[in-house]
Order: C-alpha cells, then sequence, then structure tokens
C-alpha cells in the first residue's frame, strides 16, 4: 500500500531535534544553535517554539531529560532514548523519499508529465 | 524594552489545558534562555535596552509558542485528556483529602501542638485542684 505524505514541512524541527539529540545531551538555548550552525542558518526558528516541540517528543517517549546545575543555573538536558532513535530513523526515510520525489518533480520538464 | 510576561504565557497554558508541570517548566526554559539571548547580545556589546530587543526578536511570538501547545494533545493535564475521569476521582479526593488536612498540618506543628497541649493540660489540672480545695471546704466547714 502506498504511504501517504506526512506533515514533511512540519516534522523538520522534530527530525532535526532527534537528530541533534542522537549526538549528544542538549538544553534549549544549545539545540537552537546548533539547529543554525547545521542548516548554515537556512532554517531559522522563532526560538520560544521549540519548547512545545521538546515537550511533546518528551511526553511520547523520545526523549529524556533531566536538570543540571551549570554555572548557577538549572539547565534541563534532553537526550534521545531507545524509542527516540526508532522515531529519527522513520522520520529520516520520511524525509529523503519525500525529498527524491520533489528532486525527481524539479527535474520533469514542465507539462511533460501531462 | 521590557521583558516578556512569561508568568503570562504560563497561565495562558493552564488555561488552555495544558498539564501544569509542563507549564511551569516550559515558563522556566523560556527565562532561561531568554537570559542566555541577553547575555550572548550584551557579550557583542549591546546596551541593556538593545539586548533585550534582539533577545525578544530571536525569542519570536510568544503566541505561536501558546497556540503551538495547545494544539498538542500529548502537552494536555489529564484532567482535560479525560474530563469525565476527572469529575469522579477530584470530589472523591477532595472527600478523602478533608480529614487528612488537619491531620497532616498537625504532623507538621507537631512540637506545637503538644506545647499547647501541656499548657491545656496543666490549666486543667491547676483549675480541678483549686475546684477540689474548695470543695474540701465547703464539706469540712
Amino acid at each position: 500500500m502506498t504511504q501517504t505524505n506526512p506533515p514533511f514541512m512540519s516534522g523538520v524541527p522534530e527530525l532535526l531535534l532527534l537528530r541533534l539529540l542522537d549526538q549528544r545531551e542538549m538544553y534549549g538555548y544549545e539545540l537552537v544553535r546548533s539547529v543554525k550552525a547545521v542548516t548554515d542558518e537556512a532554517i531559522t526558528l522563532g526560538e520560544g517554539v521549540i519548547y512545545p516541540a521538546l515537550h511533546a517528543l518528551e511526553r511520547n517517549g523520545s526523549l529524556n531529560s533531566r536538570r543540571k546545575d551549570v554555572g548557577g543555573r538549572t539547565r534541563v538536558y534532553y537526550s534521545l532514548t531507545a524509542r527516540g532513535r526508532t522515531r529519527l530513523a522513520k522520520l529520516a526515510d520520511e524525509w529523503r523519499r519525500v525529498r527524491a520525489g520533489v528532486d525527481v518533480a524539479l527535474e520533469v520538464p514542465v507539462g511533460a508529465g501531462a | 524594552m521590557p521583558v516578556p510576561d512569561f508568568a503570562n504565557v504560563e497561565r495562558r497554558l493552564l488555561s488552555a489545558g495544558t498539564a501544569p508541570s509542563v507549564a511551569q517548566r516550559m515558563r522556566e526554559e523560556l527565562e532561561d534562555h531568554y537570559a542566555d539571548l541577553v547575555e550572548a547580545a550584551r557579550a557583542e556589546g549591546h546596551s541593556v535596552d538593545s539586548a533585550r530587543v534582539c533577545a525578544n526578536a530571536l525569542l519570536g511570538d510568544l503566541e505561536v509558542l501558546v497556540h503551538d501547545a495547545a494544539g498538542r494533545p500529548e502537552l494536555k493535564s489529564w484532567a482535560w485528556r479525560w474530563p469525565r475521569l476527572a469529575s469522579t476521582v477530584y470530589p472523591v479526593a477532595y472527600v478523602l483529602a478533608l480529614p487528612a488536612v488537619p491531620i497532616a498540618a498537625g504532623v507538621a506543628h507537631a512540637p506545637a501542638i503538644f506545647r499547647w497541649a501541656g499548657c491545656m493540660l496543666a490549666g486543667a489540672l491547676v483549675t480541678a485542684a483549686i475546684f477540689l480545695g474548695l470543695q474540701f471546704a465547703i464539706l469540712f466547714s
């Protein structure tokens, strides 16, 4: 059965967060800086909106969080769980499939498929 | 430039049905994130006001955040997700808590309550002794 396309654009922040947290644990501010760095600032988010995404990922079991005192401030560090790794693999596959489809569409001359 | 009203964000999240633990922690994280942004702008040489303007711009519209969080069912409190269960559990919990609250308060203030009880007992003994003395005085007069 053909899979329907996931809401790929709305899933991009989630994919990036999971990918970055697969490397090491990070807190919100650090994650936003990393998103900017790894995407060459191609993807810039209103930085606050990262938190609903992080909390939602934590609630569905993809992330763990822990509080850590750093320089007199308490930071909430997020790390990936086994379930998060599975989710990351699934999202990455979906993203590659969508990207491949879009690439094909961009290569085909307009009107050729009609 | 005023600091964003993070307390209002927490209130808005709660009124949208977000779990209290999530709303509180999100507020703390936003405050921390904002402080980091201001600190980074100050390190680049901005004045306090200018640093706040930069931080506000980077943090983005907090209404969007509230709207985003409100649209995620997994962030809702259990009472919002299962209202019928909540309307059953809450009254029962309150009835059970009614006797528990004074007991818990008593345990928390045990030394003061023991002192008070000791004073009352001493007072009662003194009063009883005076009445007994009066009674004997009447009997043997």
